[in-house]
């Protein structure tokens, strides 16, 4: 299955990355093995927010900058407001960056 | 709220990831089942601490973790973080004996294979920061993590390699990325700017005799000699121009340090030049001696005043004057081409660089991306938002903006 390593980058994801650095650093863990945990992360992260996520979010805001560059979409929003369910958030600038989720099906 | 919901999911995800690779713990010599809830609690600590999970959902977690694993790991758990150095540090040396023995050892091997895998592996911590930009792009973070592993081939060897590299790599990779190639173009271009600079008077004297003759045909020649040196990049012809003139055996010396004297000195001729050109009537002249430095100067001056690359600017701020006389002069065609490549590299990185003090980042996959006009539209799914220090997952997602 293919995966993204797109989450690491969340903080969920930042967060197990600096665990294993810290691991690997002293001594704890191997460095492949730390790969293989993150590997793992981006397995279990992209499915669950697959089938366990049903939350829809809607985004407006002035778009500062576009960028599409191998296939990653990258957008930065000025003045952004996000809406969901429950909550509404605005945001003086944000960054959004999207992979192509075609590639996941492939 | 959203982030109770995002804080199960999370869990979830903790969860599902340590069960996974638990066989890869527990068996083919691997860390054990102490490592692996070791590896949990401190994960799930740190994200305590980012504020995205709250406690009591990842104790009732944990506590299933526990179960079972039995009672030894509780402890591990609930030591994490101070016991990390006393508690691991014999754990290391019981679980891999060579350890100590190979870190003197270590200095010398990341030199060749070892240096890609601490590169990678802590690509994300600080390159979250800094290299945000290049983690976009997933094709090349993906080919980087598999590099690694498959150079790391021996288990033993990445073992004792292991710590080192790992001191050592974020060192290299912050250096590696912003000293690049980037600067040693500005520096060529610095050169040359200075020895167009300070050697100007001569070039025109140089020039002027031919120039003067052939005006007419002599422009768009020149404009032909500056097109080959595109190879070379535009600013050849400045060099040939000044190496009739003799700096450039000087200039092929010139150290860093030498270059910022050189600045401040052409600088100085800079500051007198404008008294030198003004009375000569023709501007003409001045450009077909040095047009490639002028040309650079002026398309500098507007980007680097934007990025913040320190030295190029020093340069700058002190030629705008001569600049402003050749705005009519259009034969740059070649040369900005090269130097916006340049230059927009530098923005970006400006760019970046604001983007590293927003906080605020949605990392999603997108389905369709649309525009009208100035209107775009895209369709997102399967996303992580952190705004405004909380994470929301969404499903789905709408997106409507306007450029």
């Amino acid at each position: 299955m293919a995966t993204f390593e797109l989450y690491r980058r969340s903080t969920i994801g930042m967060c197990l990355t600096e665990t294993l650095d810290d691991m690997v650093q002293n001594g704890t863990l191997s460095p492949e093995l730390a790969f293989q945990v993150l590997v793992q992360f981006d397995k279990s992260m992209t499915e669950a927010l697959d089938t366990k996520v049903k939350s829809k979010v809607s985004i407006k805001g002035h778009l500062h900058t576009y960028r599409f560059c191998d296939n990653v979409w990258t957008f930065i929003l000025q003045d952004a407001m996000f809406k969901n369910e429950e909550t509404q958030e605005n945001v003086g600038r944000v960054k959004i960056v999207a992979c192509d989720s075609k590639l996941l099906t492939q | 709220m959203a982030s109770s919901a995002t804080s199960t999911i999370y869990t979830e995800v903790i969860e599902d990831v340590i069960d996974k690779v638990r066989d890869e713990f527990i068996n083919n010599g691997g860390p054990g089942e102490t490592v692996l809830s070791e590896l949990q609690g401190l994960w799930e600590k740190k994200l305590m601490q980012a504020g995205v999970l709250s406690g009591p959902i990842v104790r009732s977690s944990a506590n299933k973790q526990l179960v079972p694993g039995g009672l030894t790991p509780v402890h591990d758990l609930n030591v994490p973080y101070e016991g990390t150095e006393e508690y691991e540090t014999p754990t290391a040396e019981i679980l891999f004996p060579p350890t100590p023995l190979q870190t003197p050892m270590q200095t010398p091997l990341p030199g060749s294979a070892r240096t890609p895998l601490p590169g990678n592996v802590q690509t994300p911590l600080p390159g979250s920061v800094d290299n945000s930009s290049m983690y976009n792009i997933p094709t090349g973070s993906s080919s980087d993590y598999p590099t690694p592993v498959s150079d790391a081939g021996g288990s033993t060897d990445v073992k004792a390699g292991r710590p080192s590299h790992f001191m050592q790599s974020p060192s290299p990779l912050m250096h590696q990325r912003p000293p690049l190639d980037v600067n040693v173009a500005y520096v060529e271009g610095r050169d040359e700017v200075d020895r167009g600079a300070s050697h100007q008077t001569l070039t025109q004297d140089f020039f002027m005799s031919s120039g003067k003759r052939k005006r007419g045909d002599f422009a768009p020649k020149y404009n032909n000699g500056g097109f080959i040196p595109q190879q070379d990049g535009a600013v050849d012809s400045a060099s040939e121009v000044s190496q009739g003139n003799n700096p450039h055996g000087r200039c092929d010396t010139i150290t860093t340090k030498n270059r910022e004297i050189l600045a401040r000195v052409s600088r100085s001729y800079v500051m007198k030049i404008p008294q030198v050109d003004g009375p000569i009537p023709d501007p003409y002249d001045d450009m077909l001696s040095t047009p490639n430095i002028y040309n650079y100067q002026g398309v500098a001056n507007e980007d680097y005043n934007i990025a913040s690359t320190p030295a190029p600017n020093d340069l700058q701020a002190s030629t705008p004057a001569v600049v402003s006389q050749n705005d009519d002069v259009d034969d740059d065609d070649d040369e900005p081409l090269n130097e916006d490549d340049d230059d927009d590299e530098d923005l970006d990185g400006v760019d970046q660089g604001e983007e590293l003090n927003t906080q605020h980042l949605i990392l999603a996959q997108f389905d369709k991306v649309t525009r009208t006009k100035s209107r775009w539209k895209c369709t997102l799914k399967d996303g992580v938002m952190h705004i405004n220090n909380r994470d929301i997952l969404f499903n789905k997602a709408t997106g409507e903006f306007e450029f």
